[in-house]
């Protein structure tokens, strides 16, 4: 390991939902593609789906930033559990008035608002943690998107999926669903490797060698939330050896004993 | 910073745990490996051993055939030395693997007269009794006194016999008998009848054991059954009564029971009957 700042390098696996941090992987360039091109289709909704971790925030992110220039898109990145916040939010993104803080969103209005605009505009919507509303409001979204005005792409943790496929009021409205995986270990070593590069650690990315990324993704299984998390302990254990003793991360190669010992602490190893 | 440290520590436990885990497999699975090839050894040592003694006996037995092993220094004559020596060892081995089989033998005699005395039975039999038995039932010769006059060869009567036979013939009528036709009623059920009557006025064991013995010829088992232990309790010296017991039990497919309760009443009482019918069981005679 060449000498790197490494406090600077933990930094790069701070867990954060940014365009910047965004990795071009093979399996989410092609979810990707999928998602924008099912924007184009009448779908009344888009569900992406899969196990916390697999990115669906960060994809969710990503389109939204790609599209906002040439589409009407909103992104609520964090959930609206209010109704009431919830419906004023939907109104002031399609109006693009701020409603007063003591006024509120007539649902039955808002439908009657979107009917108006039927064939004139389509307005997407991305809802992300889905599974954190309520089934009343639930309701509203579906009949929000029978106006076919407005299109929800929504994302679903995958335990929750079956469950709320299984509603009818999903079942017939899901048209197109994306699930979101794990990496695999190429993946894995892909995803680390441009991170890492991204930030100009070309020496470091050399350090890490197959082995390590074996290493990582058998206790992380090729989650990025979980790579993301092991990967800022190794380089914040990087950075007190750098700082106290550097005789010890003297080495050109990637130190399987700050691996093992961040595995360690995250308690992927039972010691 | 502290928190590294402590890390660090515990990353060194689980380094030593990781190495030392499979260390102690290993080193328990050599150690049991390296105690069977001592034991292994140490047997094979015994083995080498006889042998060798084996072997200093055998050569022994070489000098006196006459084979010299300085004498001969070619190999055809030490091939046929090994030969013939192995031969002497098997020989010797085999020797004395019957020995210690006879001494095993020997070992296990005493245990198997012990069996013998624990068993009920014990089939002796006292020969010069049974010669004495046979002696009396031998029909003895008929002594033949020098007074008595010898019977003809012949069967066939002389002129003079015939004449006169035919003289009583002629002087005898010949009378055809008259069959007589005798009607005999079984009495079995009166018998019975009476005999538990009398049993009952009496109640004696001798009445219940005739009972018994009635049943018992009659093929009645369970009556001969009952019938003979309600003598025995009666009397339990009867010794009539345990072996009818025993017996109609035989019968009824009783055979372990009945053994139990002869060896019982052969141990308590020696009696010889008791004894014979013990062997009769056994042997499947009843």
């Amino acid at each position: 390991m060449m000498s790197s700042n490494y406090d600077e390098l933990k930094n790069i696996f701070v867990d954060v939902v940014d365009k910047s941090a965004y990795v071009e992987l093979e399996s989410a360039t092609y979810n990707y593609d999928v998602l924008e091109s099912s924007l184009d289709k009448p779908l009344k909704m888009v569900l992406l789906y899969g196990k916390p971790g697999t990115g669906k925030s960060m994809l969710l992110n990503k389109l939204y930033h790609n599209l906002k220039e040439n589409r009407e898109i909103h992104y609520f990145e964090a959930p609206i559990l209010s109704e009431k916040e919830f419906l004023k939010s939907i109104y002031e993104g399609m109006s693009g008035q701020v409603i007063p803080e003591r006024m509120r969103v007539n649902f039955d209005g808002l439908l009657k608002y979107c009917q108006k605009l039927k064939n004139q505009r389509e307005i997407i919507f991305l809802l992300d943690e889905c599974q954190l509303y309520s089934e009343p409001l639930m309701e509203k979204i579906r009949l929000l998107s029978d106006t076919r005005v407005v299109k929800f792409v929504i994302t679903l943790h995958k335990t929750e999926n079956e469950e709320v496929i299984a509603k009818e009021h999903f079942k017939t409205r899901i048209w197109e669903v994306i699930e979101l995986c794990n990496a695999n270990e190429y993946d894995l070593e892909v995803y680390i490797q441009k991170k890492v590069i991204k930030k100009g650690f070309v020496d470091v990315s050399n350090s890490i060698k197959k082995r390590d990324i074996k290493f990582i993704h058998t206790h992380t299984n090729g989650n990025f939330r979980e790579t993301n998390k092991y990967l800022y302990t190794i380089f914040d254990i990087y950075d007190y050896y750098e700082k106290n003793e550097p005789k010890k991360i003297s080495s050109n190669k990637f130190s399987r004993k700050i691996l093992e010992m961040a595995a360690i602490r995250l308690g992927y190893i039972n010691a | 910073m502290h928190k590294v440290k402590e890390l660090e520590n515990k990353w060194f436990n689980y380094k030593v745990k990781k190495i030392l885990s499979p260390l102690i497999a290993i080193s328990a699975s050599s150690l049991l490996v390296v105690g069977g090839y001592y034991i292994y050894l140490s047997q094979e040592d015994k083995l080498h051993s006889l042998i060798s003694s084996t072997v200093s006996s055998s050569t022994r037995a070489t000098s006196v055939l006459g084979v010299s092993r300085d004498a001969n220094n070619s190999i055809n004559n030490l091939q046929k030395k090994e030969k013939v020596i192995e031969k002497i060892v098997d020989k010797k081995v085999l020797e004395e693997k019957i020995e210690e089989v006879k001494l095993e033998k020997k070992l296990e005699e005493p245990k198997i007269l012990e069996k013998i005395a624990l068993a009920p039975i014990i089939p002796v039999i006292d020969m010069a009794k049974e010669e004495r038995i046979a002696d009396v039932k031998r029909p003895r010769p008929v002594k033949v006194s020098r007074n008595t006059v010898a019977a003809k060869k012949n069967d066939y009567l002389t002129a003079k016999e015939l004449a006169v036979v035919r003289r009583t013939q002629k002087r005898e009528k010949v009378v055809p008998r008259k069959t007589k036709k005798m009607k005999f009623t079984s009495s079995d059920s009166n018998y019975f009848e009476t005999m538990q009557h009398k049993f009952s006025k009496s109640n004696s064991p001798r009445d219940a054991l005739l009972l018994a013995k009635v049943y018992y010829k009659k093929a009645e088992y369970v009556e001969a059954e009952k019938w003979a232990l309600s003598a025995n309790k009666l009397n339990n010296s009867l010794e009539e009564s345990w072996l009818l017991f025993a017996k109609s039990k035989v019968k009824l497919g009783k055979k372990k029971e009945a053994l139990k309760i002869l060896v019982s009443y052969y141990k308590k009482s020696q009696s010889i009957k008791a004894k014979r019918l013990i062997g009769q069981i056994k042997t499947g005679k009843i």
